[in-house]
């Protein structure tokens, strides 16, 4: 096709092990754009939103956007859609790297994967020509060790996504790696993987893709080329020091959550941040396919206790791992982090439900004996090991693999588990920085920070700075951030991109690939439409408007300490505004009027 | 004195993390930024400002963890003893 899809999808039936080409519902692809919004109107349109999601009958769908494998601007995104095991919301996990690019080259615009293998196999696809292979002998390995057995045994030029041994013994919060380091993280995408006995896919493509206005598309993308290079951010910043440039400027902010978000500042914060990184283990950056920005992190551990080499931690990474147990180790937490993409792991929830289990320990709610050790917060040794118990599923690993809200809910606490909707938080302290608070109560996945990153403007300044501690107008910015940001999930392109272009040239760049003539508003308006989609899921899987919340501990806790001193985060300030200009009702349910504009009623 | 915090691609390029300012009635963060490329031989302000000494979209200034933008801007006053934080734009996530 012309139009920046192959037109194809790829539907294999891992029951009855069979592999079948159907050809793209274009019309949805226009209303739905492509990638999280296309896949997920598969979705919804195929699967029960009270699947369980353990269970056959729910889906997993690996989809592209129309402009992923094209060079304009990062275009190299895939994401991963289906109901999340951890949080019962529809999930959506976004990843870059060289695999999604391949699967697009390989003539696929998506795979939707569905039932249930009765042995575990891997789905091999050259070109047009795909297959399941049994994965017996790949099971247990990791996703460094799976990536390369795969590459030996099929193609040396093969890109591979895959889980890794978390996924396959039900790690709540596992997720999907591809390219050895780049992962489709959060809401346990690995875990329905792993349950239907599908350990990678691999695929060798060696065609293009084909825009339907090359003249138009070559001018947009040096338009994009030119404003991401000339921008501080995405021209110079990212690129030296990558999103751990974060850690000081959140941490000077009074919004880093240290000690299981006890309080907003880490005083070990420098010797976990992004310019110490950059001084020791980093040894150079690394772009994903096509991408000029290049803030991937080579590193290489030279520490007497741990060794290995791979790329992060990222900003999150050294959050979980770091201020949320109150660790100032670098060494270790590089370490944890490498152990996650080895085994297939969230980092995220995975250094937030450590940190959860310290504070449960501080506070005796858990014993010595029961841990196998000590759990304080700030001991490093305790953290990496309990990351490889964890991994292995040894011991109260097992109990960390659940994630935060069920580990704490399991000892009578859920309020100390720094998640809405069961997904824990970020990097980000919901007293400190107000809009962020609106964002992760009202995420479609929990409390996530690239739904509706309000950091951009409450922090950094970017497009322009609001005051961090206001309330008000959040609403109307937050509507904005999410529906932009599906588009660009949507597309297929790095969300990074957009701290150096905008709307204008995301609309040009879909039209120029789609052939179409939409507006910014067209554009927008399909945001909306894929964020409604994805609440209208939500609540009829049963998470209702009551789950639009936070922690107890943000909402009636203040700050101890940092420019935010005595604050909490005021949602129920926001929340009614959120709504109204959602055109949702007051009790957060989308009205009928509201749907049918958008062609979901 | 006053004391300056330097981060980001701004540590990198002067190679130190700190300095410390002299203090005098009547300071402001322009006349503090002012004083310090003055102790400093390397060019730093064009990280931070543009042409015409406003800051870059994106850079953060802050007063004792405050955003000077939220604040009175360049204008705001330093006194002695204050703590000034200065990253270039920068962003992650």
């Amino acid at each position: 096709m012309d139009n920046g899809w192959q037109g194809k999808i790829l539907r294999v039936d891992l029951t009855a092990g069979t592999c079948k080409t159907e050809a793209l519902n274009e019309e949805w692809a226009k209303a739905y754009i492509g990638g999280r919004g296309l896949a997920s109107k598969y979705l919804v349109d195929e699967v029960s939103p009270d699947v369980e999601p353990m269970s056959p009958e729910n889906k997993l769908i690996m989809a592209t956007g129309p402009l992923t494998g094209t060079y304009g601007a990062a275009n190299g995104r895939y994401m991963v859609i289906t109901k999340s095991p951890l949080t019962g919301t529809i999930a959506s996990s976004n990843s870059g790297g060289y695999f999604p690019c391949e699967l697009k080259y390989a003539g696929f615009d998506m795979i939707i994967f569905e039932g249930k293998s009765a042995h575990p196999v891997y789905l091999q696809i050259h070109n047009d020509k795909a297959e399941l292979i049994g994965a017996l002998h790949l099971w247990g390995k990791s996703t460094k060790e799976t990536e390369d057995a795969i590459l030996s045994e099929f193609h040396g030029d093969a890109k591979v996504a895959c889980i890794g041994p978390a996924g396959e013994i039900g790690v709540h919060f596992s997720c999907i790696i591809n390219d050895k380091h780049r992962a489709a993280g959060r809401s346990g995408v690995g875990m329905v993987m792993g349950s239907k006995n599908l350990k990678a896919v691999a695929v060798r493509g060696t065609g293009g893709v084909k825009v339907a206005n090359p003249k138009a598309f070559r001018d947009v993308s040096l338009e994009a080329y030119g404003m991401l290079k000339e921008n501080p951010v995405t021209g110079e910043g990212l690129g030296a020091l990558g999103t751990p440039v974060l850690v000081n400027v959140m941490n000077q902010s009074g919004g880093l959550p240290t000690r299981n978000a006890q309080s907003g500042t880490f005083e070990g914060a420098e010797a976990i941040s992004g310019e110490t990184l950059a001084s020791s283990y980093l040894k150079r950056n690394k772009s994903c396919m096509g991408c000029i920005i290049s803030c991937g992190r080579v590193t290489k551990l030279s520490d007497a206790r741990y060794e290995g080499d791979g790329e992060g931690p990222e900003y999150e990474t050294l959050w979980a791992f770091g201020a949320a147990c109150g660790i100032s180790d670098l060494a270790a937490i590089t370490k944890a982090n490498y152990i996650c993409n080895e085994a297939g792991m969230d980092t995220i929830t995975a250094g937030s439900t450590i940190g959860c289990a310290m504070e449960l320990f501080e506070k005796g709610l858990i014993s010595e004996e029961e841990i196998g050790m000590s759990l304080n917060f700030g001991d490093s040794d305790a953290m990496v090991k309990l990351i490889e118990m964890t991994a292995k599923g040894e011991g109260f690993g097992k109990k960390i693999a659940l994630g935060s809200y069920r580990l704490a809910e399991s000892y009578g606490v859920p309020e100390l588990s720094m998640s809405v909707k069961k997904l824990e938080f970020p990097a980000y302290d919901a007293r400190a920085v107000q809009g962020m608070g609106l964002e992760y109560a009202t995420s479609n996945r929990g409390a996530c920070h690239v739904r509706g990153y309000l950091i951009s403007p409450e922090i950094l300044g970017l497009p322009e700075k609001l005051d961090p501690a206001e309330t008000e107008g959040k609403a109307g910015w937050l509507k904005i951030f999410q529906d932009f940001t599906a588009v660009v999930d949507s597309a297929g392109v790095c969300l990074f991109t957009t701290f150096g272009i905008g709307v204008p040239q995301f609309t040009k760049f879909c039209n120029a690939a789609n052939g179409t003539d939409m507006s910014d508003e067209d554009l927008l308006e399909a945001g909306d439409r894929i964020y409604n989609l994805e609440r209208v899921f939500n609540l009829k899987a049963g998470i209702d408007p009551s789950q639009d919340k936070l922690p107890k501990r943000m909402l009636e806790e203040p700050l101890p300490d940092g420019p935010s001193k005595g604050d909490v985060c005021k949602l129920d300030q926001m929340l009614p505004d959120y709504y109204d200009v959602r055109g949702w009702g007051t009790d957060g349910i989308p009205t009928e009027t509201k749907l049918q504009s958008l062609g979901l009623a | 004195m006053v004391q300056i915090q330097f981060f980001s691609l701004i540590r990198m390029l002067l190679k130190r993390d700190a300095i410390e300012i002299p203090w005098a009635d009547g300071d402001t963060v322009q006349s503090v930024l002012e004083k310090t490329q003055q102790q400093i031989a390397t060019p730093f302000l064009h990280k931070l400002l543009d042409e015409d000494g406003e800051p870059h979209a994106g850079t953060i200034i802050l007063v004792n963890r405050k955003n000077i933008l939220h604040l009175q801007g360049q204008q705001t006053p330093v006194t002695d003893n204050d703590v000034l934080a200065f990253f270039p734009p920068g962003a992650g996530g």
